[in-house]
């Protein structure tokens, strides 16, 4: 098989994949509530002792407080990621904050967040 | 025979893997089960399929000396009869589950294969979210001994393309369980998606390529648990599609451990060459802790597949 004739399906074959599942609605971001945030949190951490679940207005992130600190759940396309806040900076930045992790593989997350949300989350995620 | 040569038949599937791509997601959108796609994570596996077909067209010649060096020191050669091919199948895959074995357990390869693990997702996609930096793991002294033992390069490298070929449609949740011998002898979509779990019980099993009998052989068999549905993906899920963070993240973390200041030099070896999870100072876990705090836990799980009799003491 040629060069160009290999570039050329991979390229169309990744396209037609890619277009067919936005128009069929696999683009759409987890939304998470109280129980689900847990669930999924406990899916990261298993061993947790979830204290308090504080879940963003717009449903695609929370914060959870747990005997090992303050941690942050957010909408990963369909799926979820936790990671512990010990190690990060707060940027706020227009109506969103965004938080930076300081690891390749998890370099930041923006969370779009009202006024007072924001001032109430900047509260939460000072490490204990 | 110097110059024997067989198709690369890993091109040639190319169509077949989107077509099947496609018929997987249909039957998933007709029937409404059998597993789920997302978007951005199939194209992430798409593209990590498509670099490494293209850092195999660029660093294939690094192999395919080194196999042509080996060629030339033995005096063996077995030819190229059907059943010389079948053979080496069979002998080439012992070496994939060896190899793939490794990488599970030493952080060097893991760095190179953490990649294929890193969807939440389990479709036909993520069969082809493949490396982009096996060639560093230098794992391929591994494949030596078949071409000392006279197996041709050009029919080492084929078999091992069918091999990938094979394990591209047990990618799939839209298969259940195959008939007993089936499951019994091949590498299925049912053992395959326990390699894959995040869960305790799943961390380091069914390292098979083809024949699911080598784990079988060498105790890294568990069945899949129709009590503990397999949850896909790392134990420390990464928050990034973007495929080089996705190709190098494991190489990168690496890489500052090891050169972290203060560590011995035995440290640093183990931040290397440790299994995955490895730390100077206990703050990881590795997959053998995984287990025991999950036992600790639920010590009603001990003795269950994947788990040891025993309920360790909790660490």
């Amino acid at each position: 098989m040629s060069l160009t004739v290999l570039i050329g399906l991979v390229v169309a074959g990744i396209a037609l994949i890619a277009l067919l599942l936005h128009l069929t609605g696999r683009s759409r971001r987890r939304s998470l509530d109280q129980d689900s945030a847990r669930g999924e949190w406990l899916r990261h951490f298993p061993g947790d002792d979830i204290r308090e679940i504080v879940v963003s207005n717009d449903g695609h992130a929370a914060i959870l407080l747990t005997d090992e600190g303050p941690g942050l759940l957010w909408a990963f396309g369909a799926d979820t990621v936790g990671r512990r806040l010990q190690d990060f900076d707060l940027i706020e930045d227009g109506d969103s904050l965004l938080v930076q992790f300081h690891d390749f593989a998890t370099p930041s997350v923006r969370l779009t967040l009202d006024d007072f949300e924001k001032t109430h989350w900047t509260n939460l995620m000072e490490p204990m | 025979m110097e110059h024997l040569s067989y198709p690369d038949v890993v091109q040639y599937a190319v169509p077949g893997f989107v077509a099947l791509i496609l018929a997987e997601f249909l039957w998933i959108a007709w029937s409404g089960r059998g597993g789920r796609y997302e978007t951005r994570d199939a194209v992430t596996s798409l593209l990590m399929g498509a670099g490494n077909v293209a850092i195999g067209i660029a660093l294939g010649f690094v192999t395919w000396k080194f196999f042509m060096m080996l060629w030339r020191l033995t005096p063996l050669n077995l030819g190229h009869s059907w059943w010389v091919v079948a053979l080496c199948f069979v002998l080439d895959d012992l070496r994939y589950y060896w190899v793939h074995r490794i990488g599970h357990r030493v952080r060097w390869v893991w760095a190179s294969h953490v990649n294929h693990h890193s969807s939440q997702h389990y479709n036909l996609t993520t069969a082809l979210r493949q490396t982009w930096t096996y060639t560093f793991t230098f794992m391929m002294v591994v494949r030596a001994p078949l071409i000392l033992l006279g197996f041709h390069p050009a029919m080492v490298l084929f078999v091992g393309g069918l091999n990938l070929i094979y394990q591209f449609w047990i990618h799939t949740e839209a298969i259940g369980r195959l008939p007993r011998w089936v499951e019994a002898v091949m590498n299925t979509p049912s053992h395959h998606r326990a390699h894959h779990g995040r869960n305790p019980r799943y961390l380091d099993c069914n390292y098979a390529g083809v024949f699911i009998v080598w784990d079988k052989m060498f105790g890294t068999f568990v069945p899949e648990q129709d009590d503990d549905r397999v949850d896909y993906g790392l134990v420390h899920n990464i928050g990034s599609f973007n495929p080089l963070r996705v190709a190098f993240h494991e190489w990168v973390a690496l890489f500052r451990d090891v050169l972290r200041p203060g560590l011995s030099l035995r440290q640093r070896l183990g931040y290397a060459f440790g299994p995955p999870g490895y730390s100077h100072d206990g703050s990881r876990d590795t997959s053998d802790r995984i287990k025991a705090r999950h036992l600790a836990r639920h010590p009603e799980d001990a003795g269950t597949p994947g788990f040891d009799p025993a309920v360790p003491r909790s660490k």
